[in-house]
């Protein structure tokens, strides 16, 4: 098994701790004067998410995570599992709803989502920073008002509720951040 | 091959504004020791041979004679100017200071720089107590123009133990450290059968220091820790404190920060002889490379009058003043840019 020593540690390095993937979110070293070196880490979980902190004597080495992000296409959600291929192979995989997590709220069929594979199955998906999404409800719109103060709750299409502006009305497209859950615009075309 | 100017790396990290602080605070800290008449020297950076210290790593290099061939002698690039400054003592100059650039292996992080630059100095018929204060006086100085210091704190090295973990340093045995270790969440981070410095070492660099030099109302203090282990004596004398022998050897800190060492110096060659005979052995059985021993400096030893000295990193003051988080703040270009 492949593994990293303390000197190679960087932040986005992913290694095993505790039999769970995880990445360095940031290295320190932590040397006095005079005595032994150590390397404190802060590691996120990549099953959890939660960050914690290692210490480790410098020198030492920490088995490395088989983990990898590759671009798959969201093709459906079967009730249970959703669905991913890649563009070029055409090879399709499935992710639970611990890997889906929230990102089920931001997933669009076609769209190109980033599938973290551990082992090669599928640990986390990231859906792209922006997706367009439709509106299947909110309430009247009031006509004429653009200035977009003030604001109310939009329902899209996959089942993600959002604020929006007043004039924004059922069926018109939105441009959503995903990365803060936050509308953006009117989908331009 | 892209053209230099789309290389960032070229630029200077530190801004104009932190590269004129570091030309002030050097100009102040001459100025300093000018009204005290301590003597600003100046000692190679290249020798014959370097520190032991299992845990201080020298650069080395190779000298290449005029006729290029190959086979020739190893230099050490020095760790600090302790040992010539020491031989200067020894041959009765007087109090003395230093600004040297001094370079250690390994030692890169938002506090380490491999090349990095050292205020040292030495005083005459002094003990450790009385440098502490001058150094107090010296870094109050500098720093009080940046930053509002509250109260200096003096502490030994054992009551910084006792009040933050409850254990006596110098007494407590191995288990009593590996529950310490396990009560902090340190546990597994060392083997059950390391020397007893290195667990102390641990609960030290992790929850000891990050406490120092911060005063009861989140104010940055100085605080001096003195009386280490005898164990981790180094080049200081031992002495006695409440009945345990200890060594005369204190740090400074702020912010959680070391921003220094020094010693009431030991002046008995045959002492130190031990020390670095024993430190190579030490390296030997961590698989570390041995170190060639200073004989220059050990022949100056027995001839070194009472006096105490003081290694003050000047990076780390510089971020202090600045509240800088990194080092590469206040370095026009570190390791990485240079």
């Amino acid at each position: 098994m492949a593994s990293y020593s303390t000197n190679e540690f960087r932040s986005g390095m992913k290694l095993m701790i505790d039999g769970d993937p995880c990445a360095i979110v940031e290295n320190e070293v932590v040397k006095p004067g005079k005595g032994q070196a150590f390397n404190r880490i802060k590691i996120r979980n990549l099953k959890t998410g939660r960050v914690v902190e290692r210490t480790y004597k410098s020198g030492e080495s920490v088995e490395a995570a088989d983990v990898m992000d590759t671009e798959l296409q969201y093709l459906y959600n079967d009730g249970e599992q959703w669905h991913f291929m890649h563009p070029e192979t055409f090879e399709q995989m499935a992710a639970d709803k611990t890997a889906v997590g929230d990102a089920h709220l931001w997933l669009k069929e076609q769209d190109v989502c980033t599938v973290t594979l551990w082992n090669g199955n599928p640990l986390a998906v990231t859906p792209p920073n922006f997706v367009v999404l439709k509106v299947t409800d909110t309430d009247p719109g009031l006509k004429g008002d653009t200035s977009g103060g003030g604001g109310k709750p939009a329902t899209l299409e996959t089942g993600a509720v959002v604020q929006v502006p007043l004039f924004v009305a059922i069926g018109e497209d939105l441009k959503i951040d995903t990365r803060n859950g936050k509308y953006v615009s009117r989908a331009k075309d | 091959m892209s053209a230099p100017s789309d290389n960032p790396l070229w630029q200077a990290s530190a801004s104009f504004e932190l590269i004129k602080l570091r030309a002030d605070t050097l100009r102040a800290i001459r100025a300093f020791f000018d009204t005290k008449n301590v003597l600003e020297v100046d000692t190679p950076i290249l020798s014959h041979a370097s520190i032991t210290d299992p845990f201080i790593e020298s650069f080395q290099t190779r000298y290449l004679p005029l006729t290029k061939k190959i086979h020739t002698e190893n230099f050490y690039l020095h760790t600090s100017p302790e040992f010539p400054m020491k031989r200067l003592l020894a041959s009765g100059i007087g109090s003395i200071f230093q600004i040297a650039k001094v370079f250690r292996q390994g030692e890169i992080g938002h506090q380490h720089n491999p090349e990095f630059t050292l205020l040292e100095w030495y005083r005459l018929d002094w003990d450790h107590h009385q440098l502490m204060k001058e150094v107090e006086q010296l870094l109050s100085s500098l720093l009080l123009p940046y930053i509002d210091l509250a109260e200096t704190h003096f502490l030994s090295y054992k009551h910084a133990f006792i009040n933050t973990l409850g254990i006596n340093p110098h007494t407590a045995q191995r288990k009593e450290l590996l529950v310490c270790l396990n009560q902090v969440g340190l546990a597994g981070v060392l083997d059950e059968n390391e020397d007893k410095d290195r667990y102390l070492e641990l609960l030290f660099s992790h929850v000891i220091e990050p406490t120092l030099g911060i005063a009861e109302n989140n104010k940055a203090c100085l605080c001096f820790l003195y009386h280490y282990p005898a164990s981790q004596a180094s080049l200081a004398r031992l002495g006695n404190d409440e009945g345990q022998i200890v060594a005369e050897r204190f740090e400074v800190f702020i912010n959680g920060m070391e921003l220094g060492n020094g010693f009431h110096e030991l002046n008995n060659a045959q002492e130190q002889r031990q020390r670095f005979v024993q430190d190579n052995k030490a390296r030997k059985k961590l698989g570390y490379p041995q170190v060639l021993i200073d004989e220059y400096f050990l022949a100056s030893v027995d001839a070194l009058s009472d006096c105490a000295g003081v290694a003050i990193g000047i990076e780390r003051l510089l971020m202090v003043m600045s509240q800088s988080e990194h080092i590469d703040k206040v370095l026009a270009f570190p390791f990485e840019r240079a």
